[in-house]
């Protein structure tokens, strides 16, 4: 069952397209990457999952029925560019911004304590956001996308601005969000984190979809019959014609070799362990930014 | 409906929570009567400090008038020879050190009334004043002394008349009130001014309260969890209130203020009483008197409903497009290409509103009255000059109409405006988005 299915939607601005007919189907529970380079449409396509502006033609179903306007409260945005009200203290902001979302207010006083209380924010709770570091406030916009418990969560850029060790947190969290039951749209640059987190992606370029299905999968279909060879001493991998090249590397630990057309593993390992002896062959299947860049250069 | 009611609640409470609001709130009575007082208080500064003497030379060739001129701490006056031979600049010449300018009286002065003033610097207008004064008052005895009478002197201060004029009006039980078309002009002008700043500063208020929230991208939060309307109409009546709040506090602050004053003698105890005390009074005493009767005799429940109901009107009106505005705009700076349309015609209003107090009635006063745009200032004016009650229905609905309609515009604008980054807009890429 999807929990959201994004149909053929167009979005025009002023004679520019910013989404050609965008198809866009994530999973219930699932953590799905919306990727694409700086201005291909993803956030555009947020914008109208989150019901900030409107498709110009195209539907946009939510557990399979047509979104409706008060189903905002059941989704947590955070926007690439973070924004919180500078003047006020934490505290206000986050229950204000919780109330928006349709969370009474003990409520969200009694969540809004706990969530400091995880972030280490707890004493700081009546200062001002602009008293707090770029790291804390990026906290702070964290727990007011997630504080009234969505079952829908978009996340754009989520780790910008943290340090390693806030960003491994993040990762925590946003995992336990998806073990909870929470939906995950995820769009990000980052591609280190979509192969660590993302379970299936959707690639955007120029306004259209270029690219999509699971990263296991995806990575099958980009795979390009690399393997990395291992044997034993000093011994020196030379190509062989007719059955493999060898492609200098600099980032793997061995000799990579690319398997020539129609030749199967068993006869380059074959041919392998006449002339040396093997310890170890491992495919080495194409990273997700190797696949973006191939992807987006190619159209 | 709940999320209007908790953005106006948080944009209320962020602006009279600030220690500013509260101190400004509190201030800015003061000072303005300070700004009252400031040119008094100048003046006086200016008179204790300025210790120049003016010293006049005065060549009496009428042998009659010399000793019209008395000195006093600002001027000294010395008597000179000097026939018409000598040129009067060559006197000054040898006398530069201890004259600063020199007066010559002809010999038919009491015919041709007139005598000549010679210095190097230009002499200021008090000074010319004064000299005018001395002469004025001995040439006029000396005329009346040359009719032999003795007792025409009486007679010509007898004949002395100033007319009082008493206006009354009728209230609608006939019962007579004092009224003063000066108060009434001061209470209208003064009320204009109140709205124009109030729209003015409340408006920019929004605007800057819109482009932060576009600046620090907070915006994009918050219309992900409710509708670009229900914010800025938020935000519109939550700053809005905040204004009526503060005008709460001064009135408040006026009648401690008042009752202070009346506590302290000035004025009389009740108003009511003032016009039975004012027939009794010495002429001094019931000028303070009648005043009081005078501001007694308007009817400040309607003037203040009014009030409220124009400066609502016109307050959504400017406020909603100072909103509009503000949403295309990524800095406060590049603000002014359209902030400046909207205080020219405030001022356009102001002006037409001070230009009505002459004539509250006239062509002018009516148009400018019923006219939107203008008629929140305007009719303040005239309001203390009782309007035809189609008047104000007319300009009252004709303002909340065109407020509204501003109100939507703006809306279609602000929503499209406030996701829009980057370059400037041109108010033809504006029109655009209304459509």
């Amino acid at each position: 069952m999807n929990f959201i299915d994004v149909n053929s939607v167009v979005k025009q601005y002023d004679g520019h397209l910013a989404l050609d007919h965008v198809d866009l189907h994530v999973p219930q529970g699932c953590i799905y990457g919306l990727l694409g380079p700086n201005g291909a449409g993803k956030t555009s396509l947020i914008r109208i999952i989150n019901r900030i502006t409107r498709a110009d033609s195209g539907t946009v179903l939510l557990n399979g029925r047509e979104m409706r306007q008060d189903d905002i409260a059941n989704i947590g945005y955070l926007p690439e560019e973070r924004g919180l009200y500078k003047k006020i203290k934490v505290a206000d902001e986050i229950v204000y911004l919780a109330r928006l979302k349709g969370m009474p207010k003990a409520l969200a006083v009694s969540e809004m304590e706990k969530w400091l209380e995880r972030f280490d924010l707890t004493e700081w709770r009546d200062r001002k956001v602009e008293e707090l570091s770029k790291g804390m406030q990026q906290k702070v916009q964290f727990i007011t996308t997630v504080i009234h418990r969505p079952q829908l969560l978009i996340f754009d850029e989520p780790f910008s601005g943290f340090d390693p060790v806030n960003a491994e947190q993040l990762k925590r969290e946003i995992m336990q969000l998806r073990d909870e039951g929470a939906t995950i749209l995820f769009s990000t640059h980052n591609m280190a984190s979509v192969e660590e987190i993302c379970e299936q992606i959707t690639l955007i370029n120029h306004a259209r979809v270029v690219l999509e299905g699971s990263v296991a999968h995806i990575k099958q279909q980009h795979k390009q019959n690399l393997f990395v060879v291992n044997v034993a001493g000093d011994e020196k991998v030379e190509p062989q014609q007719g059955l493999f090249d060898v492609v200098p590397s600099d980032d793997v630990r061995g000799t990579l070799i690319k398997l020539k057309a129609g030749v199967t593993l068993h006869d380059a390992i074959a041919h392998l362990n006449e002339r040396h002896s093997l310890t170890g062959i491992t495919e080495k299947l194409p990273s997700m930014n190797e696949i973006f860049i191939e992807t987006v250069q190619n159209k | 409906m709940n999320k209007l009611k908790l953005i106006i609640q948080h944009e209320y409470m962020t602006i009279v929570g600030k220690k500013s609001f509260i101190i400004m709130t509190i201030l800015i009575p003061f000072l303005l009567i300070l700004l009252m007082f400031f040119p008094i208080l100048l003046k006086y500064i200016n008179d204790k400090t300025d210790s120049s003497e003016m010293r006049v030379a005065v060549i009496d060739r009428s042998h009659n008038y010399g000793g019209a001129f008395k000195d006093n701490g600002r001027y000294r006056f010395e008597l000179m020879e000097g026939d018409s031979m000598n040129k009067t600049y060559d006197i000054y010449k040898k006398a530069a050190d201890r004259v600063d300018a020199i007066m010559v009286i002809p010999t038919d002065v009491l015919e041709s009334q007139q005598v000549e003033l010679f210095s190097e610097k230009t002499l200021d207008e008090s000074t010319v004043m004064y000299l005018n004064q001395c002469l004025t008052d001995t040439l006029s005895k000396a005329k009346i002394a040359s009719f032999h009478d003795p007792d025409l002197a009486d007679k010509i201060a007898q004949s002395q008349v100033d007319v009082v004029i008493k206006s009354k009006k009728w209230n609608e039980n006939g019962e007579e009130q004092e009224q003063s078309a000066t108060i009434a002009s001061v209470i209208g002008i003064v009320l204009a001014f109140l709205t124009y700043t109030f729209v003015l500063s409340y408006g920019a208020m929004i605007m800057n309260s819109v482009v932060e929230e576009k600046t620090n991208r907070i915006v994009e939060v918050i219309v992900s969890s409710c509708r670009p309307m229900e914010l800025m109409m938020g935000k519109i009546i939550g700053v809005g209130l905040v204004g009526l709040t503060q005008f709460a506090i001064w009135v408040v602050l006026m009648g401690i203020a008042m009752g202070v004053l009346g506590f302290m003698g000035v004025g009389s105890d009740t108003a009511s009483q003032a016009s039975t005390v004012a027939m009794n009074m010495p002429e001094t005493e019931s000028t303070a008197a009648s005043l009081m009767a005078a501001i007694a005799g308007i009817n400040w429940f309607s003037l203040l409903g009014n009030f409220i109901l124009y400066f609502v009107g016109g307050y959504l009106l400017y406020a909603s497009l100072f909103a509009g505005f503000g949403s295309a705009v990524d800095q406060a700076s590049d603000s002014s290409q359209f902030t400046m349309p909207i205080i020219l015609i405030m001022m356009v209003a102001l002006y037409a509103g001070i230009g009505c107090m002459s004539n509250p009635n006239g062509p002018m006063a009516v148009w400018c009255s019923i006219i939107p745009f203008t008629s929140p200032v305007v009719m303040m004016v005239r309001l203390p000059f009782d309007v035809p009650w189609w008047q104000l229905l007319l300009s009252i609905v004709l303002l909340f109409g065109t407020a509204l309609g501003c109100i939507w515009l703006s809306a279609r604008i602000y929503r499209t405006g406030i996701l829009l980054y980057g370059k400037k807009r041109s108010f033809k890429e504006i029109i655009k988005w209304i459509r």
